[in-house]
């Protein structure tokens, strides 16, 4: 302890460069938190759970997946043999199929702006079986409670999150038209009925329709074509998602789906959440390796060599103050801990504040990282990064430091006052 | 002289230094004896080996052959640690160009050698205020050293000497960067600590009026004991 002001002062030596160096440390101790906070999230939803388990229902060979609605029902009830009594019967179900279209007529204007992207699905499920939504109260549910029963009123009534309304400059009560791209030749008017709930950020630029709508605008279709039903009436359900309580009921239940004859053409699959989120990820593998094993340790090298640099500077200039420590008695160690305590001071402060910065700003100001891809949410910076943020500060800083430390130590008296001689 | 008087026995003592291929022979069987609580002044031109001898007496360097004790410890075959520690307690140190740490106040400076003994807090402070008492900046303790002029400087370098009472004072040209009336100060000062602390004393100068404070000049040349003046 009574070394510290010696510390202090030193660091305090040379404002500029000691603020550099922090601010150095801080950015890319912020690039590392923000990695490890998306790669940790990533973890965190790819972990298989044991109970409450969501399993999901997809075409087995193409992607994406398009089965026929006529799926729907027997997916639905997880394909249980009624007289079967041993059957797994999904605690909940909902089916997914995807719209997407433009809110612009003309097709070289389209563009991320006017972008119209719905689940087509029964309302109702929102609330029960959306990923985030199906945790929150009837009170932070309200505003999707209140959409959901407009929308049982409404046949054309479509809830889209506060992002897309935005990006639209729409809101509730407004009506508007999209101009299907997967549907092609499919206009739907809408009628904006409701939003989803602020706290879950994931769904801020999706919106919903109802499947009936939908199911009715391709008859129109149909009937105005020549009876010729439109290209996607057939392949308008994209996914099942089915609740179970347990994994021995979520294998019941994968075996009585794989095992039925009803959905062998096409065949279809059924994995965890997890699983799907895995197999969803495998597209990005080579850029998460990348992120996890080349970009974060580049970043602690780089980090490593910014301190370094001005730790060497800062002892070539004292090489006449260690041969005077030496002097009045200070043996090598202890300089080498003096320079070492010097840079694991300034890096384990800089990833503190940094990391704390991260967290206090993306979380309380952000509400999150956004990770806009699929259907994830805002990823929370961890708790856990103002250790990490201070550990990495304080480990870069000491391989940084050791080096120049370590030339400290070994300054020779007899050299450094030979000029007296 | 008995033993028992000597501070500093320097007996037949080499020191060569190696510069690539050649062996340059700085001290060529030097013997020196400096009694306790005497003032001695070293001289002799540049390259004579003044400040290697003195580096020998400190510790801070180790003879190619021969021996030096300083109050009849065998110092050139400590180890580096044990030379370390032994300089803390029984050296004080007094540069040519003070050596302050820029970034430390009077009092930080002065308390330096402190902090590598078992001392608490306040006997700390109590014998850095001691200290810089006896060399009369009680009242600039609180100064850094860019706060200060040269001679206050140096008469603070003095006070981190004498911090830990050590027996023996080494100072390499204290008076070479200061003017007449600073040079003189320090030299009053440093004649004071030999007569009221008994302190042992060995100054090397190139300065005549500065070696004429001394008990006994020493003059050195090529690395050998030239002559030996005792004053009085």
């Amino acid at each position: 302890m009574k070394f510290l002001v010696l510390v202090v002062e030193n660091i305090r030596r040379n404002i500029v460069r000691t603020t550099l160096t922090s601010l150095g440390t801080m950015m890319l101790v912020l690039v590392v938190t923000l990695v490890f906070t998306v790669l940790t999230s990533l973890d965190k939803v790819t972990t298989e759970k044991s109970s409450n388990i969501k399993a999901i229902v997809t075409e087995k060979w193409q992607n994406p997946s398009m089965m026929p609605i006529s799926y729907a029902a027997g997916l639905s009830a997880g394909a249980a043999d009624p007289t079967d009594p041993k059957a797994v019967h999904p605690q909940d179900s909902m089916t997914w199929g995807f719209f997407v279209g433009s809110t612009e007529s003309d097709p070289t204007k389209r563009g991320f702006e006017n972008l119209f992207f719905s689940f087509i699905m029964d309302p109702e499920k929102a609330r029960t079986m959306f990923d985030n939504i199906d945790v929150l109260t009837d009170d932070q549910a309200r505003v999707l409670i209140d959409g959901i029963k407009k929308m049982k009123e409404t046949r054309n009534g479509a809830i889209i999150g506060e992002g897309r309304l935005a990006k639209l400059k729409k809101r509730i009560g407004d009506r508007i038209t999209v101009y299907g791209r997967n549907y092609k030749d499919i206009n739907l008017e809408l009628e904006i009925v409701g939003t989803f709930p602020k706290e879950v950020s994931q769904y801020s630029d999706s919106s919903m329709i109802r499947r009936d709508f939908l199911e009715t605008e391709l008859d129109t279709y149909k009937a105005s074509h020549n009876n010729k039903p439109h290209a996607m009436a057939e392949k308008s359900l994209s996914l099942v998602w089915l609740r179970v309580p347990d994994r021995p009921s979520f294998d019941k239940l994968t075996e009585q789906i794989l095992t039925s004859p009803s959905f062998t053409n096409p065949a279809v699959k059924c994995e965890t959440s997890s699983t799907a989120i895995s197999s969803f990820l495998d597209a990005f593998r080579d850029i998460i390796w990348g992120v996890r094993w080349l970009l974060a340790p580049a970043c602690m090298l780089v980090l490593s060599l910014v301190i370094s640099n001005a730790i060497s500077i800062s002892v070539r200039e004292r090489r006449t103050e260690f041969a005077v420590l030496k002097v009045l008695g200070f043996l090598p160690w202890q300089i080498l801990t003096l320079v070492l305590a010097e840079a694991i001071l300034i890096g384990t402060l800089s990833g503190l504040v940094s990391a704390g910065l991260a967290y206090g700003i993306i979380n309380g100001v952000w509400g999150g990282l956004p990770f806009p891809i699929a259907f994830f949410p805002k990823f929370a910076v961890p708790i856990n990064s103002l250790w990490w943020g201070a550990a990495m500060g304080a480990t870069t800083a000491f391989v940084g430091s050791f080096f120049p430390a370590w030339s400290a130590r070994s300054v020779r008296v007899s050299d450094v006052f030979a000029k007296v001689a | 002289m008995s033993a028992t008087d000597a501070c500093v026995e320097v007996h037949d003592v080499h020191k060569s230094f190696s510069r690539g291929s050649e062996v340059l022979d700085v001290l060529n069987g030097l013997n020196l004896v400096v009694r306790q609580g005497e003032f001695v002044a070293l001289m002799g031109p540049s390259g004579s080996g003044k400040t290697t001898l003195l580096n020998l007496i400190a510790g801070l360097d180790q003879p190619t052959v021969g021996s030096v004790q300083v109050q009849g410890i065998e110092i050139s075959k400590m180890s580096e640690g044990q030379l370390a520690a032994w300089r803390t307690r029984n050296i004080g140190f007094v540069f040519q160009f003070y050596h302050l740490l820029p970034v430390l106040t009077a009092f930080r400076n002065v308390e330096l050698p402190l902090l590598l003994l078992p001392l608490s807090s306040a006997q700390r402070r109590q014998q850095v205020t001691t200290a810089l008492d006896i060399v009369g900046l009680s009242d600039r303790m609180w100064h850094r050293p860019g706060q200060l002029s040269g001679g206050q400087q140096q008469r603070v370098g003095i006070a981190r000497a004498i911090v830990t009472d050590p027996t023996l004072i080494v100072a390499d040209e204290p008076t070479g960067d200061l003017d007449a009336k600073s040079a003189d100060e320090i030299l009053n000062l440093l004649v004071e600590l030999k007569n009221t602390l008994n302190k042992t004393i060995v100054m090397v100068t190139h300065d005549p009026r500065a070696a004429e404070r001394a008990d006994r000049v020493v003059h050195l040349d090529k690395g050998r004991l030239a002559t030996q003046a005792p004053k009085h």
